[in-house]
């Protein structure tokens, strides 16, 4: 799959992206545009700063008293509702402009990005674990093609860790018993930190990954040479033999028919109506907790009957079933 | 405020009754299944009976206005740390 | 002696009397029930706590100067940087301001002769020291998951949580006590005549953070019950393979934790707004504006945990309703700053040292009340969310805002406290080294933040580590002026000059009766005619206004 678009155009914008901070070449857009809400909130900031503290030392300079001077006359004033007002005002409306603009970006660098691979990101005490779609996997080290965007999608085993890349702006932390996300746009090509931003044990400084963004060709070699090194089966085969082991194609279907149970076909990313409520999309959190707790989100118009599977499938293999029912769409 | 103005024990015992009756209630519902409403009963009951004690052992029906407000105004506190605390788990 | 006997506070008999310190011994101390001495007994005890949870950063320092495990092992780093936090912010922050000065001087403002409910506030005391006695025997075992107890670690490590966590239980119960205690004196004990519009702002800070004390204490003492049970007998609250979510426990504990940076900034607060008007002989500016924007910030703040939660896993629905109410908490803080430096204009300003850090709160917590914009935006928080910045922000509102509010209380108040008055030459020493080692400790962390460093990290990459021991080098000229400032109160405490009964010519009660105060605070109850910030001299010589009367009634 990564062979395929190997000779993907979209690898050469991503040079030209600049640093709002630096004329030096930006690694990701997540970067500028953190980087350029920083500037404005700064430049904004500067000026309240500088107009407070220029005032605090002019009226401390301009009205002090010599030692020994007599106390001089000082005026009387208590307040003045209209300032009040305008010091109310003016900083609401800079924090409404924080706020909205702070908002923009944050919407932007967390939205899927469309055409993004999937990576398997497992978190432990004090480890990185990454796991490819073909069933690669690798400790500590991310490797990605320039250009191409990527969706990780994390898990921890024990406790909570934290996921950032400084060249990146962004972090997620990464929690037992759920998923969480972060979509990466890999420009430029080169070796950045992964960090470890949550306090999670006496490892927790040195618990550090690389993120390698290869040119796609030198990407696309390293994958087919890793092509022997790597699991007997790629996570969607192993999902497919999981579930025929589990006995899920008895009540669910893979074509779309229905049986006891919904389909899995095109079921991943849909809007699954609930029988107690309010519809969710069917993701990767919904898809693991109808394996672990079926009857907390029923699907509408079918029956609370499915076992939970906690206990006797583990973590992985939910990722691997995940993977498969992602393939039926 | 000064105590026991006009109640005398039988309030308090019929007061300490409904409690007990109350709480013969919580364990019954809990034996019919009412699906998402057997927490709400739970939580009625509750509030029920924390109303009772409030009221009468802790004299809240005597007090004045200012109390009153004390007594009152942590409730909006309570309502707004399950609405925060709602508005991340019912959004994920 | 030449006493300022303006007021007629000279008491009768020969030589200096020493007020409430007249009686000695042991007893007198231990079960005291003047508020004067349980405040001294407040302010002991937490003042020692600065100065361990001071020796604890300066090794956090230290070990920072090196990349690696060169000084020592991560894991003595970890238990470090946690008892640095927890006995800097259960111990001496929440407590300083509070329980010390406003027990000392809630009464003397408000012209009482002690608070409502003497007993309980002994028994908060005490209760305060058995939950330091409980936290100190959690040491046999240290804890290292930093001050902030997130479960899943903190259920799953081996070290003592439940022990400290039940310290800090008892801790809060006091404070929720000696809140609970100030609310009721603020409303019944006021002396005849103050309204509530002609209390002291100092007085309106300490009600703003008793409510939120009240409020929000209890909530962080139920967590960690819940994280005890979940610790002891192993019921999932927060542990997501039972059911549990890790992230309630975080909207729990924050729930009360944001909040609870009001109860510290507060009453420093308060102090600055009495501090500015005595040495700019010039009326408050904004007296309700302050006042109520205090009422404001304890509330708003009750709306804005969130923001500590943004890459946390949170909803982005959650994220966004709490990072827009964040931003509001900084509007009723900006309109305080605009006030003090108002009333500073035209004023006829003298730079005493109380004056001195009152000026340096104003000038840091801008700055470090600033930098909170940037984490308050969405975007720039999950950059800078649990880096250096973080630490840096964090120092800048509660060292540079908190603690130099409380020093220029101390500084205001000691006169009063004791009678004698402090070295004003030592005090700027003091002050100037404390200024510029905290800038030097702590600018350079926002850089190290912005470049990626997380914090509680024992180790670090290399290219971190040059800015690492310029901050080192900050928090040892930091030490140096914490040094003479302490060796200031110790001398002043024993061999300073009497103090007259109203050196600073404040117009609050606290001045109008003897330094040290008598036992029962005031011969006679004042009453009161007119709001305390009456300093404006008139072109034309007139006697001073007075905004009370003497002894028209007594309680």
């Amino acid at each position: 799959m990564e062979t395929a678009e190997a000779g993907d155009p979209a690898r050469g914008h991503g040079g030209q992206m600049m640093n709002a901070f630096a004329q030096s070449a930006a690694a990701s857009p997540s970067a500028w545009k953190i980087d350029a809400v920083f500037l404005f909130i700064a430049v904004v900031s500067l000026f309240f700063f500088l107009l407070v503290e220029g005032m605090l030392i002019y009226f401390a300079i301009r009205y002090r008293r010599r030692k020994g001077a007599e106390e001089g006359a000082t005026s009387e004033v208590r307040g003045n509702f209209i300032l009040e007002v305008v010091w109310v005002l003016v900083p609401s409306l800079a924090v409404l402009a924080f706020f909205i603009y702070g908002y923009v970006v944050y919407r932007d660098v967390t939205t899927p990005l469309p055409g993004a691979s999937d990576i398997n990101v497992v978190t432990g005490q004090f480890v990185y674990e990454f796991k490819y779609p073909d069933g690669r996997a690798a400790m500590n080290e991310l490797r990605v093609p320039a250009g191409k965007p990527v969706k990780l999608i994390m898990t921890s085993r024990d406790v909570i860790h934290g996921f950032f890349i400084p060249e990146y702006r962004i972090k997620q932390d990464v929690l037992p018993g759920r998923y969480t996300y972060l979509h990466l746009q890999p420009d430029l090509e080169g070796t950045f930190d992964i960090y470890c931003t949550q306090y999670c044990g006496v490892g927790h400084s040195t618990m550090r990954a690389k993120l390698i963004v290869m040119p796609p060709d030198a990407y696309a070699a390293w994958a087919a040479q890793g092509e022997g090194a790597k699991a007997a089966m790629s996570p969607p085969e192993k999902g497919k033999a999981l579930m025929e082991k589990f006995g899920c194609m008895g009540c669910h279907s893979a074509d779309g028919t229905v049986k006891v149970g919904p389909s899995f076909k095109g079921l991943y990313g849909r809007r699954v109506e609930l029988a107690q409520g309010p519809a969710v999309m069917a993701d990767e959190g919904y898809i693991r907790e109808s394996l672990y707790d079926p009857g907390a989100k029923v699907a509408k118009g079918f029956p609370n009957v499915m076992p939970t599977y906690k206990g006797s499938i583990t973590d992985d293999d939910v990722a691997a079933i995940i993977a498969h029912i992602k393939t039926l769409n | 405020m000064e105590k026991g103005r006009g109640a005398g024990y039988g309030v308090y015992v019929a007061v300490f009754a409904a409690l007990l009756v109350l709480t013969g209630a919580t364990v019954g519902v809990s034996y019919i299944d009412l699906g998402i409403w057997n927490v709400a009963a739970a939580l009625l009951i509750a509030s029920v009976k924390a109303t009772l004690v409030a009221l009468f052992f802790m004299h809240l029906r005597h007090e004045g206005r200012l109390v009153w407000t004390f007594a009152l105004v942590p409730i909006l506190f309570l309502a707004l740390i399950i609405g925060g605390t709602l508005s991340d788990t019912l959004f994920r | 002696m030449t006493e300022n006997t303006a007021d007629g506070t000279m008491l009768s008999g020969g030589g200096r009397s020493r007020g409430y310190l007249e009686e000695k011994g042991f007893r007198s101390w231990a079960l005291t029930l003047d508020h004067k001495r349980i405040g001294a007994l407040y302010l002991y005890t937490t003042l020692f706590f600065f100065l361990l949870g001071g020796i604890f950063a300066l090794l956090i320092r230290i070990k920072l100067m090196y990349p690696g495990q060169e000084i020592f092992s991560n894991h003595t780093y970890n238990v470090l940087f946690t008892l640095h936090g927890s006995v800097m912010i259960f111990l001496f922050i929440i407590p300083a301001i509070p329980s010390g000065l406003g027990n000392f001087f809630i009464p003397l403002l408000i012209g009482a002769r002690d608070v409502a409910f003497p007993r309980l506030n002994l028994a908060s005391y005490w209760i305060f020291v058995a939950g330091i006695l409980v936290i100190l025997g959690s040491l046999l075992r240290p804890m290292d998951t930093g001050w902030t107890f997130y479960t899943p670690y903190s259920a799953k490590t081996a070290a003592n949580v439940t022990l400290l966590s039940f310290g800090i239980f008892l801790v809060g119960m006091s404070s929720i006590l000696t809140g609970l205690n100030f609310i009721v004196t603020i409303h019944t004990l006021r002396a005849p005549g103050m309204t509530w519009h002609r209390l002291p702002l100092f007085i309106w800070g300490m009600y703003a953070t008793s409510i939120i004390q009240v409020v929000a204490t209890p909530v962080v003492g139920i967590t960690f019950l819940l994280l005890a049970m979940e610790r002891l007998f192993g019921v999932g609250f927060f542990d997501p393979a039972k059911g549990g979510d890790p992230l309630l426990f975080q909207h729990f504990f924050w729930f009360y934790s944001h909040p609870v940076v009001y109860v510290m900034i507060l009453p420093a607060m308060g102090i600055i707004s009495e501090v500015i008007p005595v040495f700019s002989r010039k009326p408050i500016f904004g007296y309700k504006a302050i006042a109520y924007s205090s009422l404001a910030i304890a509330f708003i703040g009750f709306f804005v945990w969130g923001h500590h939660m943004f890459v946390s896993g949170m909803s982005k629905t959650a994220g966004i309703i709490f990072s827009f109410l964040t931003f509001f908490v900084a509007v009723p803080t900006a309109v305080k700053v605009f006030n003090w430096i108002a009333t500073m204009y035209k004023g006829s300003i003298t730079f005493e040292s109380p004056m001195l850090y009152s000026l340096t709160f104003i000038f840091l917590f801008t700055f470090g009340g600033l930098t909170g914009m940037f984490l308050g935006a969405l975007a720039t928080n999950i950059h800078l969310h649990d880096t250096y910045f973080i630490v840096a922000h964090f120092h800048y509102t509660m060292v540079g805002g908190t603690v130099v509010g409380f020093l220029a209380g101390l500084h205001y108040w000691f006169p009063k406290m004791t009678g004698r008055m402090l070295s004003e030459k030592m005090a700027r020493w003091g002050w100037l080294l404390t200024f510029i080692g905290f800038n030097l400790t702590f600018l350079v962390q926002f850089y190290l933040g912005f470049k990626g460093m997380p914090r509680r990290w024992a180790e670090y990459p290399p290219q971190y580590q040059s800015l690492n021991i310029v901050s080192t080098v900050g928090s040892w000229i930091m030490a140096g002026g914490i040094l003479v400032m302490f060796s200031n109160f110790i001398r002043g405490f024993f061999r300073g000059d009497p103090a007259p009964a109203n050196p600073w010519k404040g117009l609050t009660l606290e001045w109008q009766t003897a330094s040290p105060p008598p036992t029962e605070n005031f011969e006679e109850i004042p009453v009161v005619t007119d709001w305390p910030y009456g300093y404006a001299k008139r072109k034309t010589a007139g006697p001073p206004p007075r905004f009370f009367d003497r002894g028209a009634g007594d309680g």
